[in-house]
């Protein structure tokens, strides 16, 4: 056996089954050295459990996996980190008080008569992040920084440990065009120097872009794999999905009515620095209208909607939401004058993840006349309302309304705060993110709801990071930059690259920047 | 979910009986080590010794012949229903904390607010004055009164300042034995009338009455809370309504965390703080109730267990905690923080601490070693979850379909 087998990792005939449900069924999986593979599927199609099983997370129930032409036994992540397998997780690893050099080196700490190192773990990660263009603050705390910079701590951690195969979990959700772009980059570099990639995704633009094979799952089933170059982003989808998906929002002309929420000159100071998050911000969200805001992760748009909702105070400005000033008012008050809110992070704000899914469907309305009699729970009222949405929504769980939420993957939890907050049927609909994380079937329908929404009235005010959902899916852009709003398109009136310049705070209405950010 | 919980049940029950049955083991094995190592008990002294503590409660003392007998025995199980009252109430306490995410170590401070309480007003409003019932009934609400205040106490801390509870328990605990120490000092509750008692607190059926112009007690003009025919169940015996009291406090809990609104707010707020303000809950609102209840359970616990008529507070210079509080965290554990639980393990405490007395009447042994056995179940309880981990386990193998665990989410709290 001289010659190097073709294949660096092999998972074979995986099956995994969780209670209710059959997470992979008989998967076979084979990266190639120094390739970017690509496992595309549907939220809940398995890729997850697949990635887990592949780092010792899970044991399977049948199935083997080979390294190097050689079978191996998998048992925690430990194994995995000694076969050289990297991971960074869907949903980060990270210990929020610890700094983010502490994260890094945490497990892979070079000691010295049983002291840390600190200083060597710190040249070889700022060399790392230097090389790789990932910036962070090294000694801010994890629950400090962005959700963005946490993904890049995630892959300094990786990169930090010298893996040759490294798992990314979809690694884009959370980050802007630019640093998708530039990740792109890094991967191409990583494979470049002879390591192997597993891109897990269901971004058909990121696949095309940059992998070199994929493999489709869907329901827990291996559809195939096939070459990128030999495919199209419809074959993908329909392969993903089982059915032809539309891939852009269809949608008539808006016709903005009366306005729904003002905001005036409103102020918010910023937790992280001493500046505010928030400038002197001022814009109108109408009825029948979607109303983006748009920026870079970190531009004020988080504090902004921390204090539409009541969240946090404001420390200057008004909000009017259908005629009320609500400036003052309780989370409660505003939630009851008409407000539902799409939380950005859905672990930390959208759902009581020990709580079951039913628990959770009524979290927002648990206290109306329908839910609840003298103070006590109307249980057979939650158990139908929660069965509704599940259905109408198509919300995937093990065990149905009684799942404890913690158990559900991504795109389930959002699609059941997704619909807990649609069918309040509210006047004004904040959704931060709404599609975060989810795969091109969710995405169309949740774009789908939003528009129909829309079009039954109500005000959308949607935050995203994403360019290609502001693009297609709202009918005004606002983009945020440093906590003002430098500027406001009609997205059928610009383009990307425009839209992308605004966000970096190259341009502004009213006057040119002559310095690049 | 009722299924479900059936089957999460059906674990969480296994898991108690298998931690009360190695506790029952070990002190087994203790007796038979201490006896096996002295030469006055032996081994016949040791099997006795073993016997008493599985079964204690139906001792019925020795016959003529000299062995052990055992039968239905009245008084012992009429005292285990009273002296299990204030452990049902206190673990109570612990448990409905616990499960909107508090942790009350701090039932003793509770406990002895409520013992204060309850005592003053017992024993200030002159007797006649009122009815009996109204005094028994004012004494009783001012015991849960003085607890929930002192049980708001850490809850404010931590709604407001961030302050973890468990560290503002601690301090409030010992700032409730010393202020009590100086209530009961500066007051003239001490007993003067039994000259042969000294620092003892009055019973409450002591009642004030004012002779020739001077006020002193009189026994037998107080309060006591009604047997309702319980003495004549269990003759000689202090069982009281205390018990059903307890009981229905008990159920009373078990609607409001699993029925009611209130009860989902408060769960809420407790798994996740930031999802229920989220919701528009008011999350500071929620921690000051849920301690200030788990505050007015302890204080109920010193209130029932003081208005009994026939238990007195010891007063000391050091007044140490009552050991009620921090046995109320055993019976919420024990019970997986289950209200309906928790009258049953506080009951089982009961049995044991008895035993132990038993153990102490009627053999050469102490009643110590009732603290080894509730020590070791204690210590397994805390490991409940890991017992209910390898039940599912076992599981595993018989069912086809295996039981998930939740790998990716390690060091979830104790009783979940």
């Amino acid at each position: 056996m001289e010659q190097a087998p073709e294949y660096v990792i092999e998972m074979l005939h995986i099956t995994k089954i969780f209670p209710g449900i059959k997470a992979n069924d008989d998967i076979t999986l084979q990266l190639k050295k120094g390739e970017i593979h690509a496992l595309l599927g549907e939220n809940g199609a398995g890729k997850s459990t697949l990635m887990s099983v592949l780092f010792g997370l899970y044991q399977p129930e049948e199935g083997i996996i080979k390294k190097d032409g050689k079978e191996v036994k998998i048992n925690n992540p430990n194994d995995a980190t000694a076969l050289h397998i990297g991971m960074v997780h869907q949903h980060f690893k990270l210990i929020d008080v610890f700094t983010v050099l502490d994260n890094i080196i945490l497990g892979a700490e070079d000691t010295k008569l049983g002291f840390l190192q600190k200083k060597e773990a710190r040249k070889k990660v700022k060399e790392l992040s230097e090389r790789y263009g990932l910036h962070v603050d090294l000694d801010a705390k994890i629950e400090d920084i962005t959700v963005g910079m946490q993904q890049r701590v995630e892959i300094l951690k990786m990169l930090y440990r010298d893996n040759e195969i490294l798992i990314f979990d979809e690694p884009t959700a959370v980050l802007t065009p630019q640093e998708i772009e530039e990740l792109m980059a890094i991967m191409r570099g990583l494979v470049k120097e002879g390591k192997s990639i597993l891109f897990i995704s269901h971004k058909l633009n990121e696949i095309m872009e940059v992998s070199d094979r994929v493999s489709v799952l869907r329901k827990g089933k291996y559809i195939g794999t096939v070459n990128t170059k030999d495919t199209t982003k419809e074959e993908l989808s329909s392969m993903m999905v089982g059915r032809p998906v539309q891939l852009v929002v269809d949608k008539d002309e808006a016709k903005p009515a009366e306005p729904i929420l003002k905001v005036e000159n409103l102020t918010v100071p910023s937790k992280l620095h001493k500046n505010n998050a928030v400038k002197n911000v001022t814009f109108t969200a109408h009825a029948g209208e979607i109303t983006c805001i748009a920026g870079i992760d970190g531009n004020g748009q988080t504090e902004l909607v921390y204090a539409l909702s009541g969240l946090e105070k404001a420390s200057g400005g008004k909000i009017t939401l259908c005629g009320k000033d609500i400036t003052k008012a309780s989370i409660r008050q505003r939630s009851l004058t008409g407000m539902s809110h799409i939380p950005e992070d859905r672990h930390k704000h959208g759902l009581v993840l020990d709580f079951t899914l039913e628990q959770n469907m009524v979290l927002q309305r648990y206290y109306e006349k329908d839910f609840q009699k003298g103070g006590f729970i109307k249980f057979g009222a939650v158990r139908e309302y929660a069965n509704k949405l599940i259905e109408q929504f198509d919300i995937r769980s093990g065990q149905g309304p009684i799942t404890i939420a913690r158990s559900m993957s991504g795109g389930n939890q959002q699609k059941a705060i997704v619909a807990r907050e649609i069918d309040r049927n509210l006047p004004l609909i904040i959704a931060v993110q709404p599609t975060r994380g989810l795969d091109v079937g969710a995405i169309e329908f949740i774009h789908k709801r939003l528009v129909e929404e829309r079009d039954a009235g109500k005000a959308v005010l949607l935050v995203s990071l994403e360019l290609e959902e502001v693009m297609s899916l709202s009918d005004r852009i606002l983009v945020m930059y440093e906590g003002e709003i430098v500027g406001e398109l009609d997205p059928k009136k610009t383009t990307v690259q425009e839209l992308g310049l605004y966000m970096a705070g190259a341009k502004r209405d009213g006057k040119e920047k002559e310095e690049q950010a | 979910m009722s299924e479900f919980l059936k089957k999460n049940g059906t674990r969480s029950v296994l898991a108690t009986i298998i931690s009360i049955l190695v506790g029952l083991i070990a002190g087994s094995i203790l007796i038979l080590i201490v006896g096996l190592s002295s030469s006055e008990i032996g081994l016949s002294g040791a099997w006795e010794g073993i016997r008493l503590i599985l079964a204690g409660t139906f001792s019925t003392g020795r016959s003529a012949s000299g062995a052990l007998s055992f039968g239905f025995n009245p008084q012992i199980i009429g005292n285990m229903l009273f002296r299990a009252v204030p452990l049902i109430l206190c673990g109570l306490s612990v448990a409905l904390a616990y499960k909107t995410g508090l942790f009350n170590i701090g039932a003793s401070g509770q406990y002895l607010a409520g013992t204060c309480a309850t005592l003053y007003v017992a024993l200030s409003i002159p007797a006649g004055i009122l009815p009996q019932f109204v005094v028994w009934i004012l004494a009783f609400l001012a015991g849960v009164l003085a607890g929930a205040l002192w049980g708001a106490i850490p809850g404010l801390l931590k709604a407001y300042l961030n302050i973890n509870e468990v560290l503002a328990c601690i301090m409030t605990n010992w700032i409730a034995a010393n202020l009590v120490t100086w209530m009961f000092d500066i007051s003239n509750l001490k007993n003067m009338v039994e000259g042969t008692k000294t620092g003892y607190i009055y019973k409450t059926t002591y009642g004030l009455v004012n002779l020739d112009g001077a006020w002193t007690y009189k026994d037998g003009l107080g309060v006591a809370t009604p047997k309702l025919g319980l003495n004549k169940i269990f003759p000689g015996s202090q069982a009281n309504a205390g018990i059903l009291i307890a009981i229905v406090i008990a159920v009373a809990v078990y609607i409001i965390l699993t029925k009611t609104t209130f009860g989902y707010e408060l769960k809420a707020c407790g798994a996740n703080r930031h999802a229920a303000r989220y919701a528009g809950i008011k999350d500071k609102r929620s921690i000051v109730l849920s301690m200030a209840i788990a505050g007015a359970l302890a204080g109920s616990a010193a209130a029932l267990y003081y208005l009994s008529g026939n238990t007195e507070l010891y007063w000391s210079v050091y007044q140490k905690l009552p050991a009620e509080g921090f046995n109320g965290i055993a019976v919420a554990m024990l019970a997986s923080c289950n209200p309906i639980a928790c009258i049953f393990t506080g009951l089982f405490m009961s049995a044991i601490d008895l035993h132990g007395l038993q153990l102490a009447n009627l053999t050469a042994y102490n009643e110590y070693i009732t603290d080894v056995i509730i020590a070791v179940i204690v210590y397994l309880s805390a490991f409940s979850l890991l017992i209910k981990t390898w039940l599912s386990g076992r599981k595993k193998t018989a069912a086809p379909k295996p039981a998930k665990e939740n790998k990716a989410n390690p060091g979830k709290g104790v009783a979940e």
